[in-house]
């Protein structure tokens, strides 16, 4: 018994379905199929896996050179460190409208772009920004250093006991 | 002697001559049939009919603005294109070879200053390109995919002034990409995925810099070239420019003084008097079959009249470019700083009225808003049917489509120059004199 023979046996065969229609099926399908591939590995070509910006966690000095009442912003990094009673805090300075770089206002900060304001927490006072600046997590890192880490947002209000 | 075939000394002789006809097969045209090969045979001649109706060469109809448009797309590919050979995309590079166009290369200014204006000649002319469209009704059947197109067309140009903003990574530049790729945060769901995607990073930096440049070098010009060519095309499918409905009859001559004054060169005299004629049995199957005397009524020959129009559109639209270039130059402020945004931070005019809608909202500002317009605007043809007051600028059947569309217009035009002179420092409202 040959292999068709036994085939047909086993399936029921509809006349109405011709081996063209059945090709022209499949090649469709295998041709999404590779549409499909084709866009997904495009996309995922566009998403680096490693950036080359600023690093999410870096090392800001010992918490020695931040005294009592300090409200410091570092440009680049885009934080304020906050140093007081409580301890050190780090808030973002990235304005959660859209992104612009607040400025250092005598009650918080004010944004330049969209006119924003928030009080020295990071509350919002005023404008469009929908959220409250966010505060990042800090730690001590082995050699005594402050760490923040801006990957990691932690509730307002947390301070670090230094 | 003569009766001799032609030795090598002959085709020497006849070089000249011979090079120039194949180049150009006919001379210059002297009788109707010259004047139809002269644009039949020609490849940048032939994208169009042989014949134009009239009604489309009248300058108030049209205002030239999309031969204008498109004048400004050929101007911006040939600066850009000459700008390309001394420009870098480079953070570190690309703000002092802005500096190095006006100090180490002749005409280095010129360029960059013809491709800025024309950027926003571009913008403003595509613009009013969409408002003389609508208020001619022209994007009704069977005009509805053309009008599609020419929205697409919009945008896309919108995109390329968006990313040919940041090359020049000044201030400017750096904040209004930083803003505006903000705004496309905000689109829900999506929004973080589609700004990394744009950036390349986290932040606007060097990946984001090499993103723009190649998108407003090569992906939106291919783009665009592959749909303007198809926007062309669609207007000889369609049957041309719009024009009322009467305006093949014989009648509506008197209403062009083209026709009026019998300049309709090659008109089959019959058609000046006979509105069919029908030949056989099949001219009653679908209307009039043969072409004889019974061609669409008041058209005149491409050659010379649609060629010089369009040219005259060319260089009206380079000389503007060319005299602004000469008179102001285009902005370059101080380098990208990254921790200092300049107070306040303006997007360029065009999005100072999204600028402005997202300093209340950058949800609905930036993204909510603006997606319904830009919805509306793709299924207007769709949605308003009515075959009514086509062809004629301000309709009376067109009465609520013109008066909405003017409101659009209007909410547009007063957010832009809110944003533009009505706000200071920290965005808020100053009054500008």
């Amino acid at each position: 018994m040959n292999p068709s023979q036994e085939l047909s046996q086993d399936l029921p065969v509809d006349p109405t379905v011709s081996r063209r229609f059945v090709l022209t099926l499949t090649s469709l399908v295998a041709l999404m199929g590779a549409s499909g591939i084709a866009s997904l590995s495009n996309f995922l070509f566009f998403k680096p896996r490693v950036t080359y910006g600023e690093p999410s966690r870096f090392r800001v000095g010992l918490p020695e050179s931040y005294p009592l009442g300090t409200r410091l912003p570092l440009g680049d990094q885009r934080v304020t460190i906050i140093r007081n009673e409580a301890g050190m805090a780090a808030i973002s300075n990235t304005c959660t409208h859209l992104g612009c770089v607040v400025a250092t206002s005598e009650i918080g900060f004010d944004c330049p772009c969209h006119g924003s304001r928030f009080d020295a927490e990071g509350s919002v006072l005023g404008g469009p920004a929908p959220r409250p600046l966010p505060w990042f997590k800090l730690s001590l890192a082995p050699n005594g250093e402050v760490e923040v880490d801006t990957s990691t947002v932690v509730d307002p209000g947390t301070y670090l006991a230094v | 002697m003569s009766k001799e075939a032609p030795g090598f000394l002959d085709h020497l002789r006849h070089l000249p001559r011979n090079v120039w006809r194949s180049l150009f097969r006919n001379s210059l045209p002297s009788s109707d049939l010259g004047r139809s090969q002269t644009s039949f045979s020609n490849f940048f001649l032939h994208i169009h009919p042989v014949k134009t109706h009239v009604n489309s060469l009248r300058p108030t109809y049209t205002l030239g603005l999309g031969v204008i448009a498109f004048s400004l797309f050929i101007i911006l590919a040939v600066t850009g294109g000459l700008l390309m050979f001394y420009y870098v995309p480079s953070v570190e590079q690309a703000h002092n070879r802005m500096l190095d166009l006006s100090g180490t290369v002749a005409f280095g200014v010129l360029l960059r200053n013809m491709h800025r204006w024309a950027a926003h000649g571009m913008v403003a002319v595509v613009i009013l390109h969409m408002c003389r469209v609508f208020f001619t009704g022209s994007y009704k059947p069977p005009r509805e995919l053309n009008w599609v197109l020419g929205v697409v067309l919009m945008l896309l140009t919108f995109f390329a002034s968006f990313t040919g903003y940041l090359l020049p990574w000044d201030q400017l530049a750096f904040w209004a990409i930083t803003v505006g790729t903000a705004i496309a945060g905000y689109a829900p769901g999506v929004g973080e995925q589609m700004r990394f995607l744009l950036l390349g990073d986290h932040v606007v930096g060097q990946e984001a810099l090499i993103r723009f440049y190649v998108l407003h070098v090569a992906v939106l010009p291919a783009a665009m070239t592959v749909l303007v060519g198809i926007h062309f095309w669609r207007i000889r499918k369609d049957g041309g420019l719009s024009r009322p409905a009467d305006a093949d009859l014989p009648e509506a001559q008197t209403r062009f003084p083209a026709a009026a004054q019998g300049k309709l060169e090659g008109l089959a005299p019959a058609a000046k008097t006979q509105k069919t004629k029908t030949f056989g049995v099949l001219g009653l199957v679908r209307g009039p079959f043969t072409k004889v005397g019974n061609t669409p009524d008041n058209t005149v020959y491409s050659w010379p009249h649609l060629f010089v129009a369009e040219l005259f559109c060319f260089a009206l639209a380079v000389l503007v470019v060319l005299v602004a270039a000469l008179l102001v130059n285009a902005p370059l402020e101080a380098p990208a700083d990254p921790t200092h945004p300049p107070n306040p931070s303006k997007a360029p005019w065009y999005f100072l009225g999204l600028q402005e809608m997202v300093s209340y909202s950058a949800f609905w500002g930036g993204v909510g808003i603006p997606t319904l317009f830009v919805l509306g605007l793709l299924l207007l043809p769709y949605l308003d049917r009515s075959p009514k007051g086509v062809g004629v600028w301000f309709s009376r059947h067109r009465i609520l489509a013109n008066s909405l569309f003017v409101l659009f217009l209007l909410v547009n035009l007063v957010l832009i120059i809110v944003g533009t002179f009505f706000r200071g420092p920290n965005w808020s409202l100053v009054v500008p004199w």
